[in-house]
C-alpha cells in the first residue's frame, strides 16, 4: 500500500518535467494557453480543498482570486514591490481573508453557506470599485513583462504544489478529519474532530491558492479591473472542472481542467458564445449522468451505458 | 470510583422541558441501562452531556473534571463517546476508513499516523465481528452492520465511558443476543457504559443498574429486577390501567 501510494507522484513529477521542458518548443499561443489552463487547474484544485474533500460548496472563492490580483497588481504599481514579493503577499492576504470571513460562514451548512459565500465573491468586486488605491472602476494597469515563460512556470509551480497539499490531504490525519466533515459532521465532531479549525484551516488554504493564482493572472494579463477578475463565471468554471473531473480526488479536477479548457477553447476559436453553452450543457450532463467525475469512470473502468444508467438511477431524487 | 457525576441535567426546547433536574452518577466498569418511553428525553440526555446540544441548566463531572460547556470534539477527546441512535456512517467511505477516523481522532494519546489507525482499525473489526467487511462501502451494508460501524468506530476512540443510544434498535433475536455479548465483552475492557434501549430482555440482561426516564425528569433508578418490577415504570411504559390489571 505504502508503494502505490508514491506511484500517482512520480508519475506526476514525469509529466511536471516533461512539462517544464516543453515551452521550448511550442508556440506562443500554445503557450498562452498553457498558463490559463494551469490557472484553471490551480482553481479547481484549491476549489477541492473546502468543496471536495470539506463538503462545503463555496461559491465565492472567486473573491480570493480578486484579492490576490488586486493584492499583487496595488503593491506592483503603487508601492514598486518586486514581483517575488508582490505575490507571496497577494496569497497571504487571501489566505487571511479566508480566515476572517471562514469563522463566520462556515457556520452555515449547504445552500446557506452556498448563497453566503456566493454574497461575499459579489459584494468585494463593489468594494473594489469604490476603494480608490486599486483604481477604482478604471482598473490597474501593470508594468510589462514581456517574458511568457516566467508566468507559464510560475504558474506550474504554483499548481504543483496544490496538487501536493490536495495529495498530503489525502493520504493524511488531517485529511481524514475533513473528509469526515464532509461525509457528517455531527459524527465528525463526536468523534474529537475540532471541526470549525479543520474547516477554516481548508477554506485558508483553498483561499491562499486562489490568491496565488490571481496573483500571477493579474501581472499575466497586464490589465485587471474589478469585473475582470470578481467575475461569478470564475467561481463557475472552477467548480464545473473540479466536478467534471471528480471532486474529492487529487487527480479529477487537474483532469477536469485539462478537458474543459481544451474543449472550450477549439469551441472559443469557432464560435464564442458557443463556449459559455457548452459549460452549461457540461453541467446537466455531469449531474445527471455521472456526478462522481471523470476520474470515477476511468477508476471503474466500465465504459459503457451501464456506468451512466446506474448513476442516474443511484442519484436521482 | 464515580466516573461521572450529573447533578440538575436540565435541557428546555422553548417552553418543553425535554430533560428536567437529572441527578445520576456512574460507577467506573458498570453497565448502566437507561430506559424510557419514545420522547421521554433518553436521547437529548446524550446530546447535552456529549455537547452536542447546549446546556439550559445543570452540572457534569467527568473524572473530575467539569465538561458542561465543553464542545463535543473537547468531550470526545478527553474519552466519553457515543453511538447515534439514527446511524451517522461515513458513507462514501469503507469500513475500515470509518473506524479508522475513530482511532486517529478520538481520545488523547492515541494513533496520529494512518499506518498505526489502520491497525487498531483492523483490530476493533476483529473485535466487534465486521473484519469481513472491512473493504466494502459503508453505504452498502444494512442496518444492523452500520449499527456495528457505529460501534467500532466509537471503540476505535479509545473511550473511558461509552454511551450506546439503541444499537440494538431494528435487530432480530439472535442478532440481540450477539449484540449482549458483545457489550458485556467491550465492559470487560475496562469501558463504563450507559445502554439506551427499548428491548427490555437485553436490558435486563445487560444492566447493573437501570435508571428510567419519563417526561424529562428521572422516575427511579435501582437494580433491574426492581425497576423493571416498579408500578410506576409498568405504568410509565404501558399505561396506569395496564400496570393496575397486572397488580391486580
Amino acid at each position: 500500500m505504502s508503494t502505490k501510494r508514491w506511484v500517482p507522484l512520480l508519475a506526476g513529477l514525469g509529466i511536471v518535467l516533461v512539462l517544464a521542458a516543453g515551452p521550448k518548443v511550442v508556440s506562443p499561443f500554445i503557450l498562452q494557453f498553457l498558463i490559463n489552463l494551469f490557472m484553471m487547474a490551480i482553481l479547481a484544485e484549491s476549489w477541492n480543498l473546502i468543496a471536495g474533500f470539506t463538503g462545503y460548496a463555496s461559491f465565492g472563492n472567486a473573491a480570493f482570486f480578486g484579492i490576490g490580483a488586486y493584492t499583487t497588481g496595488v503593491l506592483l504599481t503603487r508601492a514598486g514591490w518586486p514581483f517575488a514579493l508582490a505575490l507571496p503577499a497577494g496569497g497571504i492576504l487571501a489566505m487571511l481573508f479566508g480566515v476572517a470571513v471562514g469563522m463566520p460562514v462556515l457556520r452555515l451548512k449547504g445552500q446557506y453557506f452556498a448563497i453566503a459565500t456566493l454574497g461575499i465573491g459579489e459584494t468585494m468586486r463593489e468594494v473594489v470599485y469604490n476603494v480608490e488605491i486599486t483604481g477604482a472602476g478604471t482598473g490597474l494597469v501593470m508594468p510589462i513583462l514581456r517574458s511568457p515563460l516566467t508566468f507559464f512556470y510560475v504558474m506550474l509551480g504554483i499548481l504543483v504544489a496544490v496538487t501536493l497539499v490536495n495529495w498530503w490531504v489525502s493520504e493524511s490525519r488531517f485529511g481524514y478529519g475533513l473528509i469526515a466533515i464532509r461525509e457528517d459532521e455531527d459524527a465528525a465532531a463526536a468523534m474529537g474532530i475540532n471541526t470549525p479549525y479543520y474547516k477554516t484551516i481548508a477554506f485558508a488554504l483553498s483561499a491562499a491558492f486562489a490568491g496565488l493564482a490571481g496573483g500571477v493572472y493579474a501581472y499575466w494579463i497586464t490589465f485587471i479591473d474589478p469585473d475582470a477578475v470578481f467575475r461569478m463565471t470564475t467561481t463557475i468554471q472552477m467548480i464545473i472542472m473540479a466536478v467534471f473531473g471528480g471532486s474529492g480526488t487529487v487527480l479529477g479536477p487537474l483532469l477536469g481542467a485539462l478537458v474543459l479548457s481544451s474543449v472550450s477553447e477549439m469551441l472559443a476559436t469557432q464560435l464564442a458564445t458557443l463556449a459559455d453553452l457548452f459549460y452549461g450543457v457540461i453541467i446537466v450532463l455531469v449531474v445527471l449522468f455521472m456526478p462522481k467525475g471523470l476520474s470515477d469512470l476511468i477508476r471503474q473502468r466500465v465504459f459503457s451505458l451501464k456506468y451512466f444508467a446506474r448513476n442516474l438511477r443511484e442519484y436521482r431524487i | 470510583m464515580v466516573i461521572l457525576q450529573a447533578r440538575r441535567v436540565t435541557k428546555h426546547f422553548g417552553g418543553l422541558a425535554a430533560v428536567s433536574m437529572v441527578d445520576f452518577d456512574l460507577r467506573e466498569g458498570e453497565i448502566l441501562g437507561l430506559i424510557g418511553p419514545n420522547g421521554s428525553g433518553k436521547t437529548t440526555l446524550v446530546n447535552v452531556i456529549t455537547g452536542m446540544l447546549p446546556y439550559t441548566d445543570g452540572k457534569v463531572q467527568f473524572k473530575s473534571q467539569t465538561i458542561q460547556g465543553l464542545q463535543a470534539h473537547e468531550i470526545g477527546q478527553l474519552g466519553l463517546t457515543r453511538t447515534f441512535q439514527v446511524v451517522k456512517p461515513f458513507r462514501n467511505l469503507t469500513v475500515l476508513q470509518n473506524v479508522m477516523v475513530g482511532a486517529l481522532f478520538g481520545a488523547r494519546g492515541g494513533a496520529r499516523d494512518l499506518a498505526s489507525a489502520h491497525r487498531k482499525a483492523e483490530e476493533v473489526l476483529e473485535f466487534v465481528g465486521l473484519a469481513h467487511k472491512a473493504h466494502a462501502q459503508a453505504e452498502s451494508l444494512g442496518v444492523p452492520e452500520r449499527k456495528r460501524i457505529e460501534l467500532a468506530r466509537a471503540l476505535a476512540m479509545r473511550p473511558t465511558l461509552l454511551f450506546l443510544d439503541e444499537v440494538m434498535a431494528g435487530l432480530n433475536p439472535s442478532e440481540i443476543d450477539e449484540a449482549v455479548e458483545l457489550i458485556k465483552r467491550i465492559r470487560d475492557r475496562g469501558i463504563t457504559l450507559v445502554v439506551i434501549e427499548h428491548v427490555m430482555k437485553a436490558i435486563r440482561k445487560l444492566s447493573d443498574r437501570i435508571m428510567v426516564l419519563f417526561h424529562g425528569e428521572k422516575l427511579t433508578e435501582g437494580l433491574p429486577d426492581e425497576v423493571l418490577n416498579n408500578s410506576a415504570v409498568v405504568s410509565a411504559y404501558l399505561g396506569r390501567r395496564y400496570a393496575e390489571q397486572a397488580h391486580a
